[in-house]
């Protein structure tokens, strides 16, 4: 029996980690892997005025 | 303070402009499916003229200055921006870098026959393919560039699996 091609058949599971983000990404259309890195950055810049608020109000 | 990135936005402005240029870097990336992210967005844009002047009128719009240390206001203008040096801008819509060439001096002419015109709800970008991203972050050689290579290469092969009939 030959060994199975996971390229071949599609088969992301086979392949690292990152395969299955990318297969993700993948399915996506352009636009909403940009409203995807869109969404992160706005999440980070969240997270950042988030913590500056609370050093702030430190006593 | 700067202005946080919105990508959608600052590439609406040129696209109201009528600027040729050709989207790379991490949005590039992303738009052709890597997952990783990035924080401002690059383009590299056709140095004739007419184009220039279409430029610096978005530009304009964008309220766009260099990323300067010093906190100087300092203005693109159209001599340099006609060269082939690299444009590290702060915008109202964030960090945009105006590139004249990428990779091994890479103009927009140059990548024009890698890149597509990509729909995005409405708006009609052209934005360079991950083979030819690859090839010019590795021209680069950056370390910056190194770092994400692997990821761009399987994003390739992953799209190339799914393109696969």
């Amino acid at each position: 029996m030959e060994p199975r091609d996971p390229a071949a058949s599609g088969d992301f599971r086979e392949l690292d980690g990152n395969d299955s983000l990318i297969r993700w990404m993948m399915s996506l259309s352009p636009a909403e892997r940009l409203q995807v890195l869109q969404g992160f950055v706005d999440s980070i810049g969240e997270f950042v005025r988030d913590q500056s608020t609370a050093i702030q109000r430190r006593p | 303070m700067t202005s946080p990135p919105r990508f959608k936005d600052a590439l609406e402005v040129f696209a109201r402009h009528h600027v040729d240029l050709i989207v790379v870097g991490g949005v590039a990336a992303v738009i052709g499916g890597a997952p990783l992210a990035t924080f401002d967005l690059d383009v590299v844009h056709a140095r004739n003229s007419a184009n220039l002047d279409r430029l610096r009128n978005a530009l304009d719009e964008l309220d766009a200055r260099y990323r300067d240390p010093a906190g100087r206001l300092l203005r693109p203008d159209a001599s340099g921006l006609a060269g082939t040096g690299h444009h590290l801008l702060q915008t109202r819509c964030g960090p945009v870098d105006v590139l004249g060439a990428i990779g091994r001096g890479r103009t927009y002419e140059d990548l024009l026959s890698d890149s597509a015109a990509i729909d995005l709800d409405g708006l009609t970008i052209r934005v360079l393919g991950l083979a030819a991203l690859i090839q010019t972050k590795e021209e680069a050689g950056r370390d910056k560039d190194r770092a994400v290579l692997e990821l761009l290469r399987q994003a390739l092969r992953g799209s190339a699996r799914l393109e696969r009939p």
